[in-house]
């Protein structure tokens, strides 16, 4: 086991991982800019060392920074919890040249897993099912017609160097190919500087479906079943569950395999995810993979009574998994709801300042991972997550029933947050029941629905 | 702190109805009592409850803490007027181009801008760090082949 981990990150995640090392004896080093000199986890790791001025390129962004930081303090492992360089292979590469374990996967792997296209082409080769479509691109509407009419309408038109949801056509049918075809070429140039497009089955109503993956170095693989991601606003995941109101146990478990011949195909080891968009009749097709820890992982570890932080330590340090596929069994229900400081009554603003009073929720099958206490000063550099309210019940409704109650508890005052946004959410029939996809927030949000 | 400074600092209690002040900065304590007709600290006993009120000042005794008064903030001011030379970098701080080398400034050298003040060295690439005004080295605040964080004040220049 390491003797000292420098946590690459800040806020609730760089707590979480400093959690995990003190309970197996490690040493922690936290690192932050000049703006989070109060932050918590500086004061919850053992040392803490300043490493640049509040924008994240010259701090939680700078390799060579962070590096240093582990040089002086004499780390041996780099945690890069999520985001920032958490899924940079350069990064990945600059540590292991300075004898520094990266924990996570190689750098081959992340760099070849971020490549879209790459991490198409790999699970293809895996046979795992990917979204039908082109392989590259195509020049001509003839071209588009025929592998649309291999795949079935409808279809979606995408720019090769498109991105944020832009540069994208959906045709419903064959008439409308050409002229979409057209169009499409030209907005493209004129969004990107670059006409090409491919083209990909379009999914209706599809579901935001992910599995969780934890690896050693020596080639043992486990799932821990699937996360519910699907309520998402402009593609950032609000609230999250598991297990899956729609996944069977038959469905879980092909899943789960799928993704796990996936990753042991690429050579992936430590904790990753691989999601998928599932369609109305339940088929699923890879979307992409994460090469690192994600933010909603304590769902998983709620159900499934695992630490996925302390194992992706322990994978990081050359131990053997101790835990067998048939031993996991899921137990209960668990969701999660990401409370960011932002008002959902004005188009959910960013809202830093002052926290002036905070009471966090308690009780049974209630966790909260947060870095927020009462006076704290929320910067405005980053982003505007600032706990995460977990609940587990034993069924989903005692997990909603509960979620409702600990919302309630939940106090911050001071500035705005999207607590209130959430208790609405999660009384809509649509949360009830079950019964959404991808564009349920869209679709149900007004914001004078909700009490502030 | 400088002797001048404690003079000053000495005739601005004289005057004031500050009955003690003490401070404490790096490496340094001072501590300045006023006379008066108590030689000693009060001792707050059941039976001297009633003699002490007299002779100490209705305002705060200042003792300890520093507190926003005018003599207190003359003794900082002195040193706030030393430019502070800081790391803008993650490393280890080195005096000198080489271990059997000479330091590149020593207390009391003259500096111009742009002048190398020291090495910080990180990822095995040595780092010149440049003054950025034209003064005298007054202070050095850090140890060869100490590490160093971002912001840490590593010099106090007295410009020019």
């Amino acid at each position: 086991m390491f003797k000292k981990v420098l946590i690459a990150n800040r806020g609730e995640i760089a707590i979480r991982v400093i959690r995990a090392c003190k309970e197996l004896g490690v040493k922690t080093v936290a690192v932050y800019s000049t703006q989070d000199e109060n932050a918590l986890h500086t004061v919850f790791a053992d040392e803490a060392v300043c490493i640049g001025p509040p924008t994240s390129s010259q701090s939680y962004l700078n390799s060579s920074r962070i590096i240093s930081a582990a040089e002086i303090t004499g780390a041996d492992a780099i945690h890069p919890g999520y985001g920032f360089l958490a899924e940079n292979a350069d990064f990945a590469e600059m540590c292991n040249s300075c004898k520094i374990i990266f924990i996570g996967p190689s750098p081959e792997v992340i760099r070849r897993m971020g490549d879209k296209s790459e991490a198409k082409k790999s699970m293809t080769e895996a046979g795992v099912p990917v979204i039908p479509g082109s392989t590259g691109v195509i020049k001509t509407d003839e071209e588009a017609r025929r592998i649309a009419g291999e795949m079935g309408y409808p279809v979606i038109l995408k720019a090769v160097a498109g991105g944020g949801g832009k540069g994208m056509r959906i045709v419903r049918e064959e008439k409308g190919l050409e002229n979409n075809f057209m169009m499409a070429r030209a907005e493209a140039e004129a969004s990107f500087g670059n006409p090409d497009l491919y083209i990909e089955k379009y999914i209706e109503s599809p579901r935001h479906i992910e599995i969780q993956l934890l690896g050693d170095q020596h080639g043992n693989m486990i799932h821990l079943g699937e996360r519910e991601c699907s309520i998402q606003r402009r593609h950032q995941k609000l609230i999250e569950e598991s297990p899956s109101p729609i996944i069977t146990d038959k469905l879980r478990k092909i899943m789960g395999e799928a993704a796990v011949k996936g990753a042991l195909h690429v050579g992936y080891f430590s904790t990753g995810t691989v999601e998928f968009l599932v369609d109305s009749k339940l088929n699923f097709y890879f979307m992409e993979m994460n090469t690192r820890i994600q933010v909603e992982h304590p769902v998983t570890e709620m159900v499934y009574n695992v630490d996925l932080i302390k194992e992706q330590l322990l994978v990081a340090a050359g131990e053997h998994l101790k835990i067998k596929q048939n031993q996991l069994k899921a137990n209960g229900h668990s969701i999660e709801c990401r409370i960011n400081a932002e008002d959902p009554a004005n188009n959910f603003i960013p809202s830093p300042g002052e926290v002036t009073s905070f009471y966090q929720p308690g009780g049974p099958g209630t966790r909260v991972d947060t870095h927020i206490y009462a006076s704290y000063r929320i910067p405005p550099f980053y982003d505007s997550l600032i706990a995460k309210l977990i609940v587990w019940g034993k069924d989903r409704e005692e997990a909603i029933s509960r979620l409702r109650r600990a919302l309630d508890e939940f106090v911050v005052e001071g500035i705005k947050t999207t607590i209130p946004f959430h208790k609405y959410v999660i009384m809509t029939p649509e949360f009830l029941s079950g019964n959404f996809d991808t564009h349920f927030i869209e679709k149900i949000y007004r914001k004078e629905l909700i009490e502030i | 702190m400088k002797f001048s400074e404690i003079k000053q600092l000495i005739k601005v209690v004289e005057k004031s109805d500050i009955g003690e002040i003490e401070i404490v900065e790096e490496g340094s304590k001072i501590r300045i009592s006023k006379n008066s007709s108590m030689k000693q600290p009060p001792v707050f006993t059941q039976m001297d409850v009633t003699g002490i009120p007299q002779s100490i000042p209705p305002q705060v005794l200042v003792q300890g803490s520093p507190a926003p008064t005018i003599p207190l903030a003359q003794a900082a001011a002195a040193e706030e007027k030393l430019e502070k030379a800081s790391s803008p970098m993650v490393g280890t701080f080195y005096r000198s181009p080489a271990p059997d080398a000479d330091a590149y400034v020593e207390i009391g050298d003259h500096v111009k801008v742009g002048q190398t003040l020291c090495i910080i060295e990180a990822m095995k690439l040595m780092n010149e760090i440049q003054s950025e005004v034209n003064g005298t080295i007054r202070k050095i605040l850090v140890e060869n082949s100490q590490p160093v964080e971002y912001n840490q004040v590593l010099f106090l220049i007295e410009k020019d």
